[in-house]
């Protein structure tokens, strides 16, 4: 079991590079990169020098009046001198000591971003997750029992209904109708906590004495929040973009709960409990259950790297400041330097999810033990 | 335990189990499929009673209703008693009737491959037995689950608890079943089939096993659901044959073996490999195929089969009737008074 372990360890080797390689290409061919930036705020900075006034954006040759020297300094600045795979090569080196380089726009280590945006994306990944899982499988084991019944319908249109609406789509729906005041007026637009007075819910306001959150002029101090305020703010903030986490994988975990059970319900060894004399309860939530549970937990690897991929969209509808809106705007603005940086913590992640489930699996099923 | 003391006084001692009149049904698509239909049989106090009868003939549905483990839906119990001394099962409410499953009637089913569940350890599944009727501590549980596998046969039982089904082979699995069947000392042991999944060595085995359990253990009636006559003769001491839902002949083995009345029976018989005789002489096979469940024939259930079907079998049932010494027939021709009419 152990060896079979280290050698999917060592399996994530070639598939990070693989990963890492293909988008690294792409950031190489595709136009508008950083040089094209830096070469257009150059001469956007030389014509407004030079010829005050008649800055425009029209059409030219950004290169054509730079010196040769410039340009390839500039090159030489983002590797590009050198033929792809020797970038790729350095890249890579300053990799392997966790040096992601600098972003290209916020001059600031890109590792430094990402370690001070993981915590919120995780949160918020998380408790979609978890809820997720918490909720659509007793929500499964229902239906499995009321299989055929009207809240068996019901419950199995609500879902596929939830299932065909993208997160991010979930997302701005529900801004609009219970945040933007056009409708309602219940939950926050977005953000992770409230940054002023007003945004604080109503709950939380009740506990709190006014005046000791807010100083004379009016401002507001998270900090001079009791603790429980600050929990309710905090799932006030975070209710509206974790039910769209929840949404991608809520269907698809509430129906194979289901089925698996149903499947399983009929098996052999689910009459012979019964025959044992064993209690309904205990028939259905030990014996079945952990049968049932076996390919939730093969789900479990690839629903993490939907919890990251779902993010970079989520996290940008509801303006929450995580490593997916950070990847999101960062591909947007071309810093390929955060956008390689995300791409790296991500794949690791889904390469350490996938082989988590595994782990998972055999802990479930004895009968597969890993060599 | 302190259930076996029966036959003591010179009376015929009353059945420990009398079903009676027993009918189930399975909702299909076209209304109701009557897959048992009017069972009677009794069980005494340490008896091996066989239920033989060919797939479809209801004698896996009527091992299944005594412990009330029919699916329902589709299946129901729609008619009958089953007694149990005087305690009609069917007229139990639910947690009544598990105190009654694996403690008083335990049952063992066909395929030890899939009837024990593959993700907790025998050990704990053995344990559970125990502990659903008896309260005792886990520690004495454990104790009486690695007597009973001692017993049963499982080398080094206390060393294997910690195992899983998939590392047994599979008499060593139905060895297991047996185990948690009787750690519990049930009255009745009902086997569904029990050796029928296992290559031929330990079939005879499992039966050895069974009944020796029987002998020096615990004093179990057993009720044997087979389609092996074989089976049946090696260890039962009554038989009930079954066609069509309905029994067809009751008697002992001997009765049934030498003196087969039912044209059934006398057919189930005969298509048994001798032995002895020519090798090259081809197997005896009742003509035709058991009806399907939804369209059985009016009158005798075997006439669409029978070689000696006459008018008066396709349009009239015939009952259930004694021709001596505890031999039962459900035939026409067998009738008193009756001579087998030209067909």
């Amino acid at each position: 079991m152990t060896t079979y372990f280290v050698r999917r360890l060592l399996l994530m080797i070639p598939t990070f590079l693989g990963v890492t390689m293909i988008a690294f290409a792409i950031t190489r061919v595709v136009p508008g990169g950083p040089l094209e930036r830096e070469i257009m705020q150059l001469r956007l900075g030389g014509v407004t020098s030079g010829e005050s006034g008649s800055g425009s954006s029209s059409v030219f040759d950004p290169t054509a009046d730079m010196s040769s020297e410039a340009l390839e300094q500039l090159r030489k600045n983002f590797d590009l001198d050198k033929p792809g795979y020797v970038a790729y090569f350095l890249w890579l080196k300053k990799i392997a000591v966790l040096d992601l380089g600098e972003s290209y726009l916020k001059r600031e280590p890109v590792w430094n971003l990402i370690v001070h945006r993981l915590p919120i994306s995780l949160t918020f990944g998380l408790s979609g997750f978890l809820l997720a899982y918490l909720i659509s499988i007793p929500l499964g084991i229902l239906k499995a029992l009321r299989h055929g019944t009207a809240f068996d319908f019901i419950s199995s249109t609500l879902v596929f209904i939830g299932y065909s609406i993208p997160g991010w789509a979930l997302g701005a729906l529900l801004l609009v109708f219970l945040a933007s005041g056009r409708f309602y007026d219940v939950f926050p637009l977005g953000n992770i906590k409230s940054s002023s007075y007003d945004d604080i819910p109503s709950l939380a306001k009740s506990i709190d004495d006014v005046d000791n959150v807010s100083d004379e002029f009016g401002t507001f101090e998270w900090e001079r929040l009791s603790f429980v305020s600050k929990v309710i703010d905090r799932v006030y903030h975070m209710f509206l973009p974790v039910v769209c986490y929840m949404m991608s994988m809520f269907a698809a975990l509430t129906i194979l709960t289901k089925n698996s059970l149903i499947d399983n319900l009929g098996q052999d060894y689910v009459r012979t409990a019964f025959a044992k004399g064993i209690s309904p309860a205990r028939v259905i939530l030990l014996h079945t259950l952990r049968n049932s549970l076996i390919p939730l937990a093969t789900g479990l690897g690839h629903a993490i790297s939907v919890v990251m991929a779902g993010s970079y969209l989520i996290e940008w509808v509801f303006n929450i400041d995580g490593i997916g809106y950070l990847g999101f705007t960062s591909i947007q603005q071309r810093d390929y330097t955060v956008v390689l940086g995300v791409l790296v913590v991500n794949t690791i992640l889904t390469l350490l999810g996938n082989i988590l489930s595994d782990f998972l699996y055999a802990m479930i099923d004895p009968r597969i033990r890993f060599e | 335990m302190a259930s076996i003391h029966h036959s003591a006084d010179n009376a015929p001692p009353r059945p420990l189990l009398q079903v009676r009149d027993l009918e189930v049904a399975f909702r299909v698509e076209h209304g109701l499929a009557r897959a048992v239909d009017g069972v009677s049989f009794d069980l005494a106090a340490g008896e091996v009673l066989g239920i033989v009868g060919e797939s479809g003939s209801g004698k896996s549905v009527t091992a299944l209703s005594i412990l009330r483990l029919i699916p329902d839906p589709p299946g129901k119990i729609s008619k009958g008693q089953i007694l149990l001394d005087d305690l009609d099962l069917l007229s139990l409410t639910y947690d009544q009737m598990r105190q009654i499953r694996g403690n008083e009637i335990a049952m063992i089913f066909q395929e030890p491959m899939t009837a024990l569940n593959p993700v907790f350890s025998i050990g704990m599944q053995v344990r559970e037995a125990v502990l659903t009727h008896a309260k005792i501590s886990k520690a004495e549980a454990t104790d009486r689950a690695v007597g009973m596998l001692e017993k049963v046969g499982i080398p080094s039982a206390r060393r294997r608890l910690h195992d899983y089904p998939h590392q047994f082979s599979g008499g060593m699995r139905q060895r297991v079943m047996i185990a948690m069947a009787l750690v519990c000392h049930p009255r009745i042991l009902i086997a569904d089939e029990p050796t029928t999944a296992l290559d031929v060595t330990t079939q005879s085995q499992i039966l050895d096993l069974m009944l020796e359990l029987k002998h020096h253990e615990s004093d179990a009636s057993i009720i044997l659901i087979t389609h092996d006559l074989g089976v049946v003769a090696e260890t039962c001491d009554r038989a009930v044959v079954m066609y069509g839902g309905k029994i067809q002949e009751v008697g002992t083995v001997q009765q049934i073996f030498a003196d087969a009345k039912h044209p059934y029976t006398e057919g189930l018989l005969a298509s048994l490999p001798a032995m002895a005789g020519p090798r090259d002489e081809q197997l005896y096979t009742i003509p035709g195929n058991v009806p399907s469940i939804m369209d059985m024939p009016s009158g005798c259930r075997f006439c669409t089969r029978c070689e000696h079907v006459t008018d008066r079998c396709r349009q009239e049932e015939p009952a259930l009737h004694e021709i001596g010494d505890g031999q039962f027939v459900r035939c026409h021709l067998l009738e008193p008074g009756s001579k087998p009419d030209s067909g």
